[in-house]
């Protein structure tokens, strides 16, 4: 296009003069938006909340991932361990921690292009695959977090908060799961009981042999603690309880919290995604949580927060408060001061290696569970004891039942135990301790009685040897007469 | 040229480090004059970084249980002895100032919940105070019935006395009609404009006026500026390791006076360490990745091959970026916002009237044609003009000086303003 020459000084060339540079510019960044694409076909910036990229086509036979490529993916994992702990702190493959590499690189790059031009972009794509992924409705509904803990944070403040504003009163009831995780009964003490509200505590049975077991205590504790007319403002409620580890009928449980008139509903899934399978619709509850760094293959760390549309959902808060204050939970959560975002940048990388497996995150999960399963069973046929639930209740961890004769009598036992056997016998896993139920007789009659759980986790790096190590160390410690007591 | 900070120490067998070598990871094309915004991490930094984060995923649980709180006490103690706190109990690792500001603030709240204040009660804080931090006192404060008091601070500033004139004149305020202040929330060293506040000074008169509580935001001090805790004597003190001590992303300290209020601060993220104190709330808030609180130990050894260590570099980067500013401003024809004294490692340089910056989405917009057109990384600050004014000066660019710095960034920076301003092009003519 020809330009006329221009006076220099006037308007209209110094018009000239900006139109002109921003016309080089804009073509440098349509050039380089052509090669990312060329690179990424998802990379499309795409600002529009409704966009939904297109699922990735899954692997051909012939190029799924094979063994030693697993092997390859997980090798910075400490040779010599029997690993079957997955559930604690999860893993991240090789691949996965490449990406992240480059994200942590491009901010240290030039940081202040990476906030202004790429950060927003990456997470929004991000929380678009999760919206899919968890069946929810739209993106506004998805924040991100660092972990389950922090979500329990967020969403207890909240109730903090209906306290002090006298939208509840005080002794309106939060309720909980006896073994709901550590860090949400410590969340409860901090936000919910300090404020003026109550805590009924819901016992569940374990061992545990069906869902119907579960949706009876669970009816029969809500209905003890609504006694005296007791209103009750919030339930929390796990996907899949930590210790001891059972997959939770969540659905019917929801239900029944609807008809005894609970308010709100908040199922704590830390476990859930990439373990069983997650419709937050079809559970129904107003907040869900999960931590995609336990089975979601993504480092540490990153979980989704989805709050069902509704006029609260728009009262909650990031406690870290930023200048997004005020923006909506999603945007607040997404600039909570300088800090690495990178592991919430690669849940696209995750999907391509998930991707890789045959039948993707679902065929993983249905291996892994089949898998902890026949190794469970194993363990209890080798030590003569049993699995703490039924295999459909198992996810990718189950508990198997340890030999009385170690006579683990407390939680200081069980940890006791667990370190012995990292020291002594290069097995991690964690142990459960199973306190004995009102009415039973403890005392010295240890006669076949199952005190302690190991909770074995599978996940795709591990193999049969990893079981075997466990099914080893506990024989040994059993031939060599030992008990906790005698642990050092 | 780089600056002198590569010359060897009299005496000394470490080696100074390869500032080329340790900063190549940044964008060679930038002029890269804004460490203050996000900071910046050597290239030996980020690889102990690594290592610690390779020790986590190749066993967590033993990680867990026998590394990570070993090693979270031993940055403590660094950084306890860095600024001069009595106990390591003082010091606890939070990821940023925006969430020791929740900390605080949070704390602040349950005392308004808890009648220990009343409705109306006040907190002061700086007009310049970061955005953050005046929306965690509306989250907090005011929401829970506080009252806020903004101290408005003369921009351009040239002197310690008119910033403690105005802070006097907003304690007397604060306390009118018989009104308690509850807390004075005071930065170091303000973001933007970037002016060094005389901390000391602004606390005794806070305890002179009998405010409960001091919170000192030091953002950007440490590595910047000297911060002796004892001496400056508030009751929190707060400042990020990420900005200014080559730490990576993130890592920042709380400083809390040993009190009995002390006991009842809590990490608004509570985990299964509630109760334990804050320090040991802070250490372990879910699963996360903690290596940036793990590198403090490394970057005492990064800066201690530098000529001076910390000290030595705080210098140098202060002298440089007055020098820097004083050749900008002589080549705009403009000025400085603070006089040299004022300036920490960073300088406000006017930049001519004529580019037009009339607001602050005017700075965000030259701020951007900077980056994009002319490879020029630094934050523009608008100052809204005072009635009268005859063509004022109304932008200030924030200028940097990290030891990465050349003076070509500056050159750069400097010819790019001349070039809009031979031009003739003002921020109206900038798209958005």
């Amino acid at each position: 296009m020809d330009m006329e020459p221009l006076a220099q000084g006037t308007p209209k060339r110094r018009r000239w003069v900006v139109e002109k540079r921003e016309k080089k510019k804009k073509k440098k960044k349509k050039k380089k938006k052509k090669r990312e694409q060329m690179e990424d076909p998802q990379a499309n910036g795409d600002h529009n909340h409704n966009h939904i990229p297109k699922k990735l086509k899954l692997s051909s036979p012939s190029s799924f991932i094979s063994d030693s490529e697993i092997r390859q993916e997980f090798a910075h994992h400490q040779l010599g361990i029997a690993r079957i702990n997955n559930g604690s702190f999860g893993s991240c493959p090789a691949s996965i921690i490449a990406a992240q590499k480059q994200w942590q690189l491009r901010f240290l790059q030039q940081p202040d292009d990476f906030f202004f031009n790429h950060l927003q972009n990456g997470i929004l794509r991000s929380r678009t695959l999760i919206t899919s992924l968890i069946n929810a409705d739209h993106v506004d509904e998805v924040s991100i977090v660092d972990n389950a803990t922090t979500a329990a944070a967020i969403v207890l403040q909240h109730v903090g908060w209906a306290f002090a504003e006298g939208r509840f009163q005080k002794g309106d009831a939060v309720v909980m799961l006896h073994c709901a995780f550590q860090a949400v009964k410590k969340s409860i003490e901090a936000y919910v009981t300090r404020a003026g509200g109550s805590v009924i505590v819901v016992q569940l049975p374990f061992p545990v042999h069906s869902d119907q077991e579960i949706i009876a205590e669970f009816r029969k504790g809500l209905a003890m603690g609504k006694a005296h007319g007791r209103k009750v403002r919030l339930a929390i409620i796990d996907h899949i309880t930590s210790m001891p580890c059972v997959v939770i009928p969540v659905r019917e449980l929801v239900q029944i919290c609807r008809e005894e008139g609970v308010e709100q509903v908040f199922v704590d899934a830390a476990h859930a995604i990439g373990s069983v399978h997650v419709d937050v619709k079809e559970i129904g509850a107003d907040f869900y949580v999960s931590n995609l760094h336990k089975w979601f293959f993504c480092p540490p760390s990153v979980a989704f927060l989805y709050c069902r549309k509704s006029p609260i959902a728009l009262d909650l808060h990031h406690p870290v408060v930023s200048h997004e204050y005020g923006n909506g939970l999603a945007i607040e959560s997404a600039w909570i001061g300088t800090r690495d975002y990178s592991s919430q940048l690669v849940v696209p990388d995750v999907l391509d290696f998930v991707n890789r497996f045959e039948g993707g995150i679902a065929g993983i999960r249905k291996r892994n569970h089949d898998a902890v399963v026949r190794m469970g069973e194993l363990l209890a046929r080798a030590w003569g004891t049993h699995l703490g639930s039924p295999p459909e209740m198992c996810p990718s961890m189950a508990m198997v039942g340890l030999p009385s004769s170690l006579r683990i009598s407390s939680d200081d036992d069980a940890l006791k135990l667990r370190t012995h056997l990292r020291d002594h016998f290069e097995v991690e896993v964690p142990i459960y301790y199973q306190a004995l139920k009102d009415g039973e007789i403890g005392g010295d009659n240890w006669d076949g009685r199952v005190a302690g759980y190991a909770r074995i986790s599978h996940q795709v790096y591990n193999t049969v040897d990893d079981y075997l190590k466990l099914r080893d160390a506990i024989n040994q410690l059993v031939k060599d007469g030992v008990t906790c007591n005698n642990l050092p | 040229m780089a600056s002198d900070d590569h010359h060897i120490p009299n005496g000394s067998t470490t080696t100074p480090p390869d500032i080329q070598f340790e900063f190549a990871h940044h964008d060679p094309a930038i002029a890269r004059i804004n460490n203050g915004s996000f900071g910046s991490c050597p290239s030996s930094v980020i690889s102990a970084q690594q290592d610690w984060q390779l020790k986590w995923l190749q066993q967590p649980d033993d990680f867990y249980f026998n590394t990570l709180k070993p090693s979270i006490l031993k940055a403590r103690l660094i950084i306890r002895d860095l600024i001069n706190a009595d106990h390591v109990e003082e010091i606890s690792i939070v990821d940023n100032a925006t969430t020791a500001a929740a900390i605080v603030l949070q704390h602040v709240t349950w005392s308004f919940l808890s009648s220990q204040f009343q409705p109306g009660d006040a907190a002061i804080i700086l007009h310049y105070a970061y955005g953050a931090i005046k929306k965690s006192l509306q989250a907090y404060v005011a929401r829970a019935g506080g009252q806020i008091i903004e101290v408005k601070l003369p921009f351009p500033v040239n002197s310690d006395e008119e910033i403690i004139q105005e802070f006097g004149k907003a304690l007397e305020l604060g306390r009118m009609n018989g009104r308690k202040i509850r807390l004075a929330l005071i930065d170091h060293i303000t973001s933007m404009p970037s002016v060094v506040i005389p901390v000391k000074e602004l606390v005794k008169m806070c305890r002179e006026e009998d405010v409960d509580q001091i919170f000192v935001d030091g953002a950007h001090a440490i590595g910047c500026v000297d911060i002796d805790v004892k001496d400056i004597g508030a009751d929190y003190y707060t400042s990020n390791l990420h900005k200014w001590f080559f730490c990576p992303p993130a890592v920042a300290f709380l400083h809390c006076k040993k009190s009995d209020i002390l006991n009842q601060l809590h990490h608004p993220v509570v985990s299964h360490e509630y109760g334990n104190g804050l320090a040991i709330e802070s250490s372990w808030i879910g699963t996360r990745d903690y290596s940036a609180q793990l590198v403090v130990p490394e970057v005492m050894d990064f800066v201690n091959r530098f000529d001076g260590g910390i000290d030595g570099i705080k210098k140098r980067n202060h002298e440089k970026v007055v020098e820097m500013a004083i050749m900008l401003a002589k080549a705009w024809g403009t000025h400085l916002g603070v006089p040299p004294q004022m300036c920490s490692s960073m300088a406000m340089v006017g930049l001519p009237a004529c580019l037009g910056i009339f607001s602050h989405s005017d700075g965000l917009k030259l701020r951007a044609y900077l980056r994009d057109c002319f490879k020029v990384e630094v934050p523009i600050y608008y100052r809204e003009p005072e009635k009268g004014e005859h063509t004022p000066i109304t932008g200030y660019a924030r200028i940097s000086h990290q030891v990465y710095n050349t003076v070509e960034d500056y050159y750069k920076f400097r010819d790019a303003v001349n070039k809009l301003f031979n031009d003739g092009v003002t921020c109206a003519f900038l798209s958005d």
